[in-house]
C-alpha cells in the first residue's frame, strides 16, 4: 500500500518465524553499536593479533621466510602449540573485554533509559529472548574476534603440518571454542547485570572495570592477611585463567602456586554461580522494568 | 457483537495489596473507555491483559483467548501504547516504529512499509527521519501511537493517550482514534481519567473504583434510552405539574420554573404540549437531558456498586 493512503488499515500479510524475533534485537543492537565510528575502528584493531598470528604461523612453515630473516625455528618457545593458542586468545580476550565494557552496558541501559523495555515486551517476545538477543549482540562481536579467528588459525597451522596433526591436536579445537564461549557467556552476563543494576553507562562501564581490576587487588589483600589463595575467587580474571589452563591442558605440576591452590570444581563451582547470580539479578530487575509509570 | 475482552473473578494482588479485585465482566464495543480514579487499577489491569502481571485468582480472555496460556499469541495481536514516555531517543521515529513492527513479527520490507505509512497517518510523515529525542511531547505521543498501531493490530490498548497534549494535538489525537475505531477492524481500548475523552470516543464504558467495578455501561444504550429524559424550563403555571404527574409522568419541579420530567413510553410529547396550553403555561425550553458520563461517573463513584451487581445501563431513569 503506498504511503500517501492515509487510512488505517490491518496487516494481512506474512509473518517471520516466533523463534527469529530475538534475531532482530541482535541485528539492530548490531547495527547501533557500529554507528559509532570509534567503536568500529577499535573492532577493527581486535583482527590485528589474528593477522600477526597469521603471519607468524606462515613465517613458522616457511623455510624461505626463515633464510630471509636469518631465523630459525624449532621447538622452541615460538613453536604453534597450546600455549601458543592460549596466549593467543589470553590477548583477544583482552582486546575484547573493551569491546564489552564500551558497547555491552549501552545496550541495556539505553532501554532502561527511555522506558522502552515495557515496549519490547508486550510484543510476542519474552524476557528471555529479550536477553538472548542483547546477548547474542556481545556474542556475535566477541566470536567474531576470539575463537574464530583463533580456530582459524588452528585449521591453517594444521594444513600447514601437515603429517596427522590437525588429529592429533583436535582436542585443542575443541578447547579454543569451550574457552571463548566460557569466557563471552561471563562477560556478556557480567556486563549486562552490571548495566540493569546501576542502569547508567558510564557507571557500569566503571562498575566493570572495577571488577576487573580493583577485585583483583582486593582477592590479594585477602590472600595476605588470610594466608590462603581462595582470595582468587574474587579475582576473575584468575579464575578464567584456571578453567582455560586446565582446558588446554597446560601441566597442573608446571603451574604457579596461585593456580594449584584453588581446586578446578572451586573455579567451575565460582562460574556457574557467577552466571547465576547474573541471571537472577537480569530476570528481576527486567520484571520491575516490564511494567513502568510515568 | 461477540465480546472482546472477557474477565472472570479476574484477581490480582501485588505485594500484600489487591490492586483488581474480582472484575468480572465482558467489554464488546469498538471503542472501550476504562475509566476510575487514580489507583483504581485502570493500568494494572490493561498491564494484565497484556499478561505483565499474573491473576492469583480467575482470568481473562482476549477474542476467546486466555490471556496467560496464549500470551505470545495475543501480543502478536494487540498493539500497546504505555502512558510513560517510551522510545529510543536517538533513533529516528520511522527506524523505531520499523523495529518495533519487525519484532512483533513482520518482515523487514514489510515493516519498512508499515512503519512509514503509519507515520505518515499520525501526521508525523515530515517528521519521520527525525531523531525522537527532539519530538515535542505531542510528536512523541503520535508516534507512539504510531508505533502501536504499526503491525495492524486487532485491539489496541492507550493508557492515557492524551496526557500532556495541547487542545490542539488532544483534538487531532482523539481524532485518529476515532478513525481507528472507524474502520471496524480493530477495538480500541484507551483508559484515562478525562471524561471527556471517554465520552468522545467509546461506546462502552468500565469504570473501576479501588480495583472493583464500579460501573459497566453502554454509552449508546444510555443515549438512546435517556430520550424520554426531558428538561424544560417553563412560565408558573398553576396545576400544570399536577396535570403532567396525571398523565403517568414522574415530573419534579426545581426553582426558576425548571421542570424534570420522565415520559413513559405511552406518552406522546404533544400531550405536554396540550397540558401546558390547557394551563396557559409557555414552554420557553425543552431539553431531551441525557446523563453525561460525568453524571454516570460521579454515581458510580459515590454509589456502592458491586461486580456482583452490576446493570447494565445503570445510570438511567435519575430525576
Amino acid at each position: 500500500m503506498a504511503v500517501y493512503k492515509r487510512t488505517y488499515k490491518a496487516y494481512q500479510g506474512p509473518l517471520t518465524p516466533a523463534w527469529s524475533r530475538f534475531t532482530v534485537l541482535s541485528r539492530y543492537g548490531l547495527s547501533t553499536l557500529f554507528d559509532s565510528r570509534p567503536f568500529t575502528a577499535y573492532t577493527v584493531l581486535c583482527f590485528i593479533p589474528f593477522l600477526i598470528g597469521l603471519a607468524y604461523i606462515y613465517f613458522v612453515h616457511s623455510t624461505t621466510a626463515q633464510l630471509v630473516l636469518n631465523a630459525r625455528m624449532g621447538n622452541g618457545p615460538g613453536t604453534v602449540n597450546n600455549d601458543w593458542f592460549l596466549g593467543f586468545i589470553g590477548i583477544e580476550a583482552a582486546m575484547g573485554f573493551i569491546l564489552v565494557a564500551w558497547g555491552g552496558p549501552g545496550m541495556i541501559t539505553k532501554d532502561f533509559a527511555n522506558h522502552s523495555v515495557q515496549l519490547y515486551l508486550s510484543r510476542p517476545i519474552s524476557r528471555t529472548e529479550y536477553l538472548f538477543g542483547k546477548i547474542s549482540v556481545l556474542a556475535t562481536l566477541l566470536s567474531c574476534t576470539t575463537w574464530v579467528p583463533a580456530l582459524l588459525l588452528f585449521f591453517i597451522k594444521a594444513g600447514l603440518q601437515g603429517h596427522g596433526w590437525l588429529w592429533d591436536n583436535l582436542w585443542m579445537a575443541g578447547s579454543i571454542v569451550l574457552s571463548c564461549l566460557i569466557w563471552i557467556a561471563v562477560m556478556s552476563l557480567i556486563s549486562m547485570a552490571v548495566a540493569v543494576w546501576v542502569k547508567w553507562r558510564i557507571a557500569a562501564t566503571a562498575l566493570m572495570l572495577g571488577i576487573f581490576f580493583l577485585l583483583p587487588a582486593m582477592a590479594a589483600v585477602l590472600n595476605a592477611i588470610l594466608r590462603t589463595q581462595w582470595g582468587n575467587l574474587f579475582n576473575f580474571t584468575h579464575m578464567i585463567t584456571l578453567i582455560w589452563m586446565r582446558l588446554f591442558r597446560e601441566r597442573v605440576a608446571e603451574l604457579p602456586t596461585a593456580f594449584n591452590a584453588v581446586p578446578l570444581w572451586a573455579a567451575w563451582a565460582w562460574l556457574f554461580a557467577v552466571c547465576g547470580a547474573c541471571f537472577w539479578l537480569l530476570d528481576r530487575k527486567l520484571r520491575a522494568r516490564e511494567v513502568e509509570r510515568s | 457483537m461477540p465480546a472482546i475482552i472477557e474477565m472472570q473473578n479476574l484477581t490480582v494482588r501485588l505485594g500484600n495489596r489487591t490492586i483488581l479485585d474480582r472484575l468480572t465482566g465482558a467489554l464488546s464495543g469498538h471503542c472501550i473507555g476504562l475509566l476510575g480514579p487514580n489507583g483504581s487499577g485502570k493500568s494494572t489491569l490493561i498491564n494484565t491483559l497484556l499478561g505483565f502481571y499474573q491473576p492469583v485468582a480467575g482470568g481473562a480472555r482476549i477474542f476467546g483467548k486466555e490471556v496467560q496460556s496464549n500470551l505470545r499469541e495475543l501480543r502478536a495481536m494487540i498493539g500497546y501504547m504505555p502512558e510513560s514516555d517510551a522510545f529510543i531517543a536517538d533513533m529516528s521515529g520511522v527506524r523505531f516504529v520499523r523495529y518495533m513492527a519487525e519484532l512483533s513479527g513482520l518482515p523487514r520490507s514489510e515493516a519498512m512499509e508499515r512503519a512509514h505509512e503509519a507515520f505518515f497517518y499520525v501526521g508525523l510523515g515530515e517528521a519521520r527521519y527525525r531523531k525522537l529525542g527532539t519530538y515535542s511531547l505531542g510528536m512523541k505521543q503520535l508516534a507512539k501511537l504510531a508505533q502501536a498501531i504499526a503491525h495492524g493490530p486487532r485491539l489496541v490498548l492507550l493508557d492515557e493517550p492524551t496526557n500532556g497534549l495541547d487542545p490542539e494535538a488532544r483534538v487531532r489525537m482523539l481524532q485518529l482514534v476515532r478513525e481507528i475505531r472507524d474502520t471496524g477492524e480493530v477495538t480500541v481500548l484507551i483508559s484515562s481519567h478525562l471524561l471527556r475523552d471517554i465520552e468522545e470516543c467509546c461506546d462502552q464504558v468500565l469504570i473501576l473504583k479501588e480495583g472493583r467495578i464500579a460501573a459497566l455501561c453502554n454509552l449508546e444504550e444510555e443515549r438512546k434510552a435517556n430520550l424520554k429524559f426531558l428538561e424544560l424550563e417553563v412560565t408558573q403555571g398553576n396545576g400544570f405539574l399536577e396535570s403532567v404527574r396525571g398523565l403517568g409522568c414522574e415530573c419534579a419541579a426545581f426553582g426558576a420554573g425548571r421542570v424534570r420530567i420522565i415520559l413513559p413510553d405511552d406518552i406522546d410529547l404533544r400531550q405536554i404540549y396540550r397540558t401546558a396550553a390547557a394551563h396557559d403555561v409557555q414552554i420557553r425550553r425543552m431539553n431531551y437531558r441525557r446523563d453525561t458520563l460525568e453524571d454516570i461517573f460521579l454515581k458510580a463513584m459515590a454509589g456502592s456498586q458491586q461486580a456482583s451487581a452490576v446493570p447494565q445501563g445503570s445510570a438511567n431513569g435519575r430525576l
